[in-house]
């Protein structure tokens, strides 16, 4: 076979000057929007809800009509989000991005990544409307965000399995050991719960703690002043060693995801489950109806707390444009819009004046939240990220080998000494 | 100026034309493996400032328990995944014949290698499902229960191992397909009139003629078995508690979910060091091939 050289130089050389065009032209593409940058708000969210982002992209069209200003809405995935905003928050920050209020917020206010938005509070006056759910984004006085939507988080179950199997919602612990020996007789699960995911074995320590310790208590530990070995922890992991023995919990429960366990739920093969109202994905249409929650049985007679984990959204310290970011919070903390963004994903307002959902769920979760004395988040939101993986894993593992307590717990108290150099 | 080309186009030439690749990789490999030692040393979250902190994190890392499990674990997949090159080749001699329907079999073996390993994963964890599952089905229908074995802290790793198998056992076949048809029909024939036939016929005429695919084979599993880390991910996290970690997963772990990139990078440096053992092995081998072929 013959190559004809020069035939092929000439096409050669124009491929390269046509390659090296495009690449010129992608590098100086790339500093093109520096010129709109004024009259933009670029907003970074992470919804995996379709209805909500469709709502969230309408409020940003109508605040385009209204300022002038326009909106860019990139929507994430909810997971790898998670890791992209400590790269973003850093290298190329959007006006507005969508969070986790609490310790999450914390981490990246400490590292003076958020900007401080209690001028937009003031002005706003945003505090007579949110009331307690302030301090979620309070760090040392200042606001640092503002508030979403919340997860109320109690004992799901089904109305119907209830009274099919003429079964009453535990209120005590002695009444909740009696539901399961009841519930396992009628052939179920007393409570369905998957730990692939980790973190709900880590949800049922937080809902344990609670109704024995304590919030105070509870958050002592989440800050990493009190010890895992600290003999006030005894009782909580006496309660739920019980509850294992027993066979209270989903068998093989490291194989199966959240949504598995839903599933558990929504086919009557299980009684209750402890989560937030996103459970209901899990159902079929049909039978969202049937599901409602109550609050953990009462084990020690102390104030009622509950775990409410509050999504938030912020202004990155390092973003462009501050204060077109601040008119569009505003105008998406307007009530109209902002029920109107909630309303598909079932969240609690974080607004008193809202107007009523028309989620049955999301009202009873608003009425349960006014009878109680506090909230926590939850573990891998209050806690250190560090120590909230090992927690998490150490939860997964006393679930599924709990004569292994002590190790664990040993492992956990050398963890939060490292990380909180002790 | 021509002139000055023509003197040199000897070295510029090569030098220019092997540019490219090398500033690749010296940027997207070299530097970043030299920064990664360099993170290694200290205690950093990501995004705040570096402390220099010297060797710790490799104190640390060798008393800590779950290292030692990712470590069995890894050496458990180097183990298992030897058993691709023999069973691709078990798999290719069987195909390989000339019969009716064969070709039909033959793309049957090659599936799983058109599939992403993600997909692999979800697949086989659906297999091993407790209660629902194919392995619980098939167990049910013998009258006995199957284990939960991603829940089973020392069948995990094994039930991970397996699922990765399929498509690295179809890799092996394909590449042994290859050599099969590479043969050298002389050499065959010979030992044909020379009254070689079955075992004696495979085992010193067909097997010393696949000695460089078998190479090939063994250098891509052992790379497969080192880097297994997007399977794990999907089939178990690394769980249940760690158990079914290997050193990549828990690299990915501590420094994407625990902020802990200066230890993160020190799991990576050592299991760069098991990496170079074998690279070195792998290099002296080529090198002495080349030599041999020149």
């Amino acid at each position: 076979m013959t190559f004809k050289w020069i035939e092929q130089a000439s096409t050669r050389r124009t491929f390269l000057k046509a390659a090296g065009g495009v690449s010129a032209a992608a590098l100086t593409g790339f500093s093109m929007p520096a010129l709109a940058q004024s009259a933009e708000v670029t907003v970074i969210a992470a919804e995996s809800n379709a209805n909500a982002l469709e709502v969230l992209r309408r409020i940003g069209a109508d605040f385009e009509k209204q300022s002038g200003t326009k909106v860019v809405i990139n929507n994430m995935d909810h997971e790898a989000h998670k890791t992209a905003i400590r790269n973003y928050l850093v290298a190329g920050a959007p006006d507005v991005c969508f969070w986790f209020s609490g310790n999450r917020m914390k981490a990246f206010v400490n590292r003076g990544l958020f900007d401080d938005i209690s001028d937009l509070f003031a002005k706003e006056k945003y505090k007579d409307v949110l009331g307690a759910t302030t301090g979620a984004v309070t760090v040392d006085g200042k606001q640092y965000g503002l508030p979403t939507g919340g997860t109320m988080w109690g004992m799901f179950y089904r109305k119907d399995v209830f009274a099919e199997h003429d079964l009453t919602v535990p209120a005590t612990w002695d009444e909740f050991l009696a539901y399961g020996q009841k519930s396992k007789a009628a052939g179920l699960t007393p409570v369905a719960i998957g730990t692939k995911e980790l973190w709900p074995a880590a949800g049922w320590f937080d809902q344990m703690n609670l109704r024995i310790n304590g919030l105070d208590k509870h958050f002592a530990l989440m800050n990493g002043e009190m010890a895992y070995t600290d003999a006030t922890l005894k009782p909580v992991f006496d309660y739920w060693e019980e509850l294992i023995k027993q066979g209270f919990f989903t068998p093989d429960h490291t194989s199966f995801g959240w949504q598995e366990a839903g599933a558990f739920l929504a086919q009557k093969k299980a009684g209750m489950m402890n989560l937030g109202a996103f459970v209901k994905y899990t159902f079929p249409e049909q039978d969202v109806e049937q599901l409602t929650f109550a609050p953990f049985p009462k084990i020690e007679g102390i104030d009622r707390y509950e775990e409410f984990s509050v999504n938030s959204v912020h202004i990155p310290a390092n973003a462009k444009n501050k204060a077109g970011a601040r008119e569009f919070l505003a105008f998406f903390y307007q009530p109209e819009n902002l029920s109107a963004y909630l309303e598909p994903g079932g969240n609690v307002p974080p607004r008193s004046d809202l107007p009523a959902s028309k989620d049955p769920l999301v009202n009873a979760a608003v009425e349960s939240l006014k009878t109680v004395a506090g909230t926590s988040q939850y573990y891998d939101r209050d806690t250190d990220p560090d120590m909230a993986q090992a927690g998490l894993t150490g939860f997964q593992e006393f679930m599924a080998k709990p004569e292994r307590r002590d190790a664990i717990l040993q492992r956990l108290e050398g963890t939060r000494r490292r990380i909180f150099k002790i | 100026m021509t002139n000055l080309w023509r003197r040199h186009r000897w070295w510029l030439t090569p030098t220019l034309l092997i540019m490219p690749a090398a500033i690749l990789f010296a940027v997207v490999i070299l530097a970043s493996s030299v920064e990664s030692l360099w993170i290694s040393l200290h205690e950093w979250d990501g995004f705040g400032p570096m402390r220099w902190i010297g060797f710790d994190n490799y104190r640390e890392l060798f008393n800590d328990p779950q290292f030692y499990v990712s470590l069995k674990n890894n050496v458990i997949w180097l183990v298992m995944f030897m058993l691709a090159p023999p069973l691709g080749l078990a798999i290719a001699l069987l195909v390989n014949q000339k019969i009716r329907g064969m070709r039909f079999l033959k793309s049957l073996f090659f599936i799983p290698l058109v599939l992403a390993s993600v997909a692999v994963g979800v697949v086989f964890s659906w297999v091993y499902t407790p209660q629902f599952g194919l392995l619980a089905i098939i167990f049910r229908f013998f009258g006995a229960t199957a284990p939960a074995v991603l829940s089973d802290e020392h069948f995990v790793t094994f039930a991970v191992v397996t699922a990765a198998l399929w498509p690295q056992t179809a890799f092996c076949m394909v590449l042994y397909l290859a050599g099969l048809n590479n043969l050298s029909e002389d050499l065959i024939g010979a030992g044909r009139v020379d009254g070689a036939k079955g075992w004696n016929m495979l085992r010193h005429i067909v097997l010393p003629q696949l000695t460089q695919v078998t190479f090939i084979a063994i250098a891509v599993t052992v790379v497969g078995a080192l880097r297994s880390f997007d399977i794990i991910s999907v089939m178990t996290s690394g769980g249940p508690f760690g158990s079914s970690s290997v050193l990549a997963y828990q690299m990915f772990e501590q420094s994407i979910f625990s902020y802990r990139f200066g230890y993160g990078a020190a799991i990576a440096s050592i299991l760069f060091v098991i990496m170079a053992v074998f690279i070195v092995w792998y290099l002296t081998r080529i090198i002495r091939a080349e030599e041999r072929g020149a």
